[in-house]
């Protein structure tokens, strides 16, 4: 215990899971519509991160305000993604391996093209408040993980929203439901895929963004992030913002209390370790039964 | 030919044999120089892990992403017992690989309940956990500063025939899990677990008995890379890199077959020998690539575009097929939920 109190470690783990749920949640929504896992998921977090990080240092942008682009530009790699690879192949249990493997292949030319452009160098975003804290409650609270923390919860709401009141969501939570009978009812089942791909990879470079303004990154960045994703999404059910936010809450408390417990240098195997556990005892409620909404 | 088991077809033995021996006098008879014979010792190797690989994703349609924490092991394991107790290599290589096989064991029984995308996730969190562990545990692996191991004179271009030995005892046993009952058996699990179940072939049994052999054979691979490489190091030989190094060649080469993932892994060691020096990184990338221009086009890679080929210039019956699938793309039934 170097110093650190346990409402310490309480508020990190909080102001981790915000993030968290936030790249977890595009993972879950492409898998609760489309029935694809896309293995892509940590190469648009690192997308999202060299974009931020090209704004900062090119055009002198803050992260936070890079925001939109970083959204606009992961949108559109989805839609691309979706239109121009993962349409063509067999979805649901047939074309389960098929798509894996070719979303696989899609990270492994991201990650190639990043070594190209940064080279293997790990690089950070810093800002003038990267390092300055406030005090609040008896604690002082990194400025950066604090906005991390504050976008994250906006994002969720603003999904919840979005999902849960306009149309265009509502088509959403339909598809996921039952793609045929949207058909009957005159909802663009095709459309309403791509925009859902375009959406949950949105919200990974909108993780990507976020974290790179939290840690160092290199062309592997999002590998973590991806296993990380998986447990949440295994964990908290399908496409359900509480569920997906609980889920993060225990994984960054497990995260963040195993540093007392195990040497830093293992608290990475944590979450790798929880997701075989997860997937291996709860094998049945895997990814949820309970659909979007 | 009452020697051989009915499934044993004499063509295949005598061409497989015929190959092997062409190979074992090759670097005598064409005077190869040494680069030249340690490209073909490495092609060996990655022919032998590639088809170990397949034995779990083609022939069973489970695509792992953790095989590196066989094949590391089965290194260290090795790397050990020879650094300490001096063992002679090939009784290092076996009880590496037997060890790996232990390990893939005590993973894989549990996770191979899970069936497609599932099983895949879970073997990247294997393989993942396993490289940080070990990288930390110093004592065994030397840490991130890795192990040296010692330099017999002479044992690398030895190393050629031994390579040979290991491709062609995996070559066999590639084929007789194809061909005999259990592969038959195995065809089944891939195509529906439950059906195979019903007719009374056990799923759990059969997946285990894959499992380690699969892992065995990685293990002695991993044994045999760190004789042939003199020095390894947890974050490589357990590396991510290593794991999709099979997939890719298996998948590129096609998948569930025996010549494909042979095929693939020549092609992997000649690009990744070529692009190393100049681009360290973008032979992962060219193979990315492939893989993607493979699961849109031709599921079954470089063997079912030999087989299109055959059929459009009238070299084959139309009839026939690259006789395999890929690891979904038969299973249609396979549960998403298992």
């Amino acid at each position: 215990m170097q110093g650190f109190s346990i409402t310490d470690l309480v508020v990190a783990s909080v102001l981790l899971a915000g993030l968290y749920a936030t790249m977890a949640y595009g993972l879950g929504l492409i898998y609760g519509v489309l029935r694809v896992v896309n293995l892509n998921h940590g190469g648009v977090i690192m997308a999202g991160a060299y974009v931020g990080l090209v704004m900062h240092e090119k055009l002198g942008v803050d992260p936070y305000l890079s925001i939109p682009v970083v959204l606009v530009v992961s949108f559109a790699l989805g839609i691309a993604i979706y239109v121009g690879l993962v349409r063509h192949l067999p979805r649901g249990a047939a074309g389960g391996v098929q798509s894996l493997l070719l979303l696989f292949g899609v990270w492994l030319v991201l990650q190639n093209a990043a070594y190209l452009l940064f080279t293997g160098n790990d690089q950070t975003i810093r800002t003038e408040y990267s390092t300055r804290s406030i005090p609040a409650f008896g604690l002082f609270l990194s400025v950066n993980r604090l906005v991390v923390f504050v976008i994250a919860v906006l994002t969720m709401v603003v999904l919840h929203l979005f999902l849960t009141r306009t149309f265009t969501g509502k088509a959403i939570r339909a598809v996921a439901q039952n793609p045929d009978s949207c058909t009957l009812v005159g909802i663009d089942v095709e459309r309403i895929y791509s925009l859902t791909f375009g959406i949950g990879t949105a919200l990974a470079g909108l993780a990507g963004v976020l974290g790179a303004s939290l840690f160092s990154f290199n062309p592997t960045y999002g590998s973590g992030d991806l296993l990380k994703s998986f447990v949440i999404v295994v964990l908290g059910g399908l496409g359900s913002v509480m569920g997906t936010a609980a889920a993060a809450l225990i994984l960054a408390l497990v995260e963040v209390f195993a540093i007392l417990v195990l040497p830093a240098y293992l608290t990475g195997a944590v979450g790798f370790v929880l997701l075989v556990l997860v997937l291996v005892l709860r094998p049945g409620g895997l990814f949820g039964q309970r659909v979007l909404g | 030919m009452k020697l051989l088991p009915h499934w044993v077809s004499r063509p295949a033995l005598i061409a497989l044999l015929a190959a092997l021996a062409v190979l074992a006098v090759l670097p005598k008879a064409l005077g190869l120089s040494v680069y030249v014979q340690n490209l073909f010792t490495e092609t060996f190797l990655f022919v032998a892990a590639a088809l170990a690989w397949n034995w779990m994703g083609g022939y069973l349609g489970q695509v792992s992403f953790g095989h590196s924490a066989m094949f590391g092991l089965g290194g260290f394991v090795s790397g050990r017992l020879l650094l300490a107790p001096h063992l002679p290599f090939p009784l290092a290589w076996i009880v590496g690989g037997l060890l790996a096989a232990a390990y893939a064991l005590v993973w894989g029984h549990p996770t191979l309940r899970l069936r497609g995308p599932y099983f895949s996730i879970a073997t990247i969190g294997v393989g993942e956990a396993t490289r940080l562990v070990m990288t930390y545990w110093e004592e065994f692996t030397g840490g991130s500063s890795g192990l040296s191991l010692p330099i017999t004179p002479g044992l690398k271009s030895e190393l050629y025939w031994w390579g040979l030995l290991v491709m062609g005892a995996v070559v066999a046993a590639s084929y007789a899990l194809r061909k005999s009952t259990l592969g038959l058996g195995l065809l089944a699990i891939k195509s529906d677990v439950d059906a195979a179940a019903d007719v009374g072939i056990s799923p759990t049994l059969m997946q285990d008995i894959v499992l380690l052999l699969s892992g065995f054979t990685v293990g002695v691979c991993g044994a045999f890379y760190a004789s042939y490489q003199n020095y390894i190091e947890p974050g490589d030989m357990f590396g991510f890199r290593t794991s999709i190094s099979f997939v890719l060649m298996a998948v590129i080469g096609g998948v569930g077959t025996i010549l494909g993932p042979a095929l693939g892994a020549v092609i992997f060691v000649i690009l990744r020998q070529y692009l190393i020096g100049s681009y360290p990184q973008l032979y992962l990338g060219i193979y990315g690539l492939l893989l993607i221009v493979v699961i849109l086009f031709e599921p079954l890679g470089m063997v079912g575009l030999f087989f299109r080929v055959a059929r459009r210039f009238g070299l084959v019956r139309p009839e026939v097929q690259a006789k395999a699938a890929v690891g979904g793309a038969a299973s249609a039934r396979e549960g998403g939920v298992p």
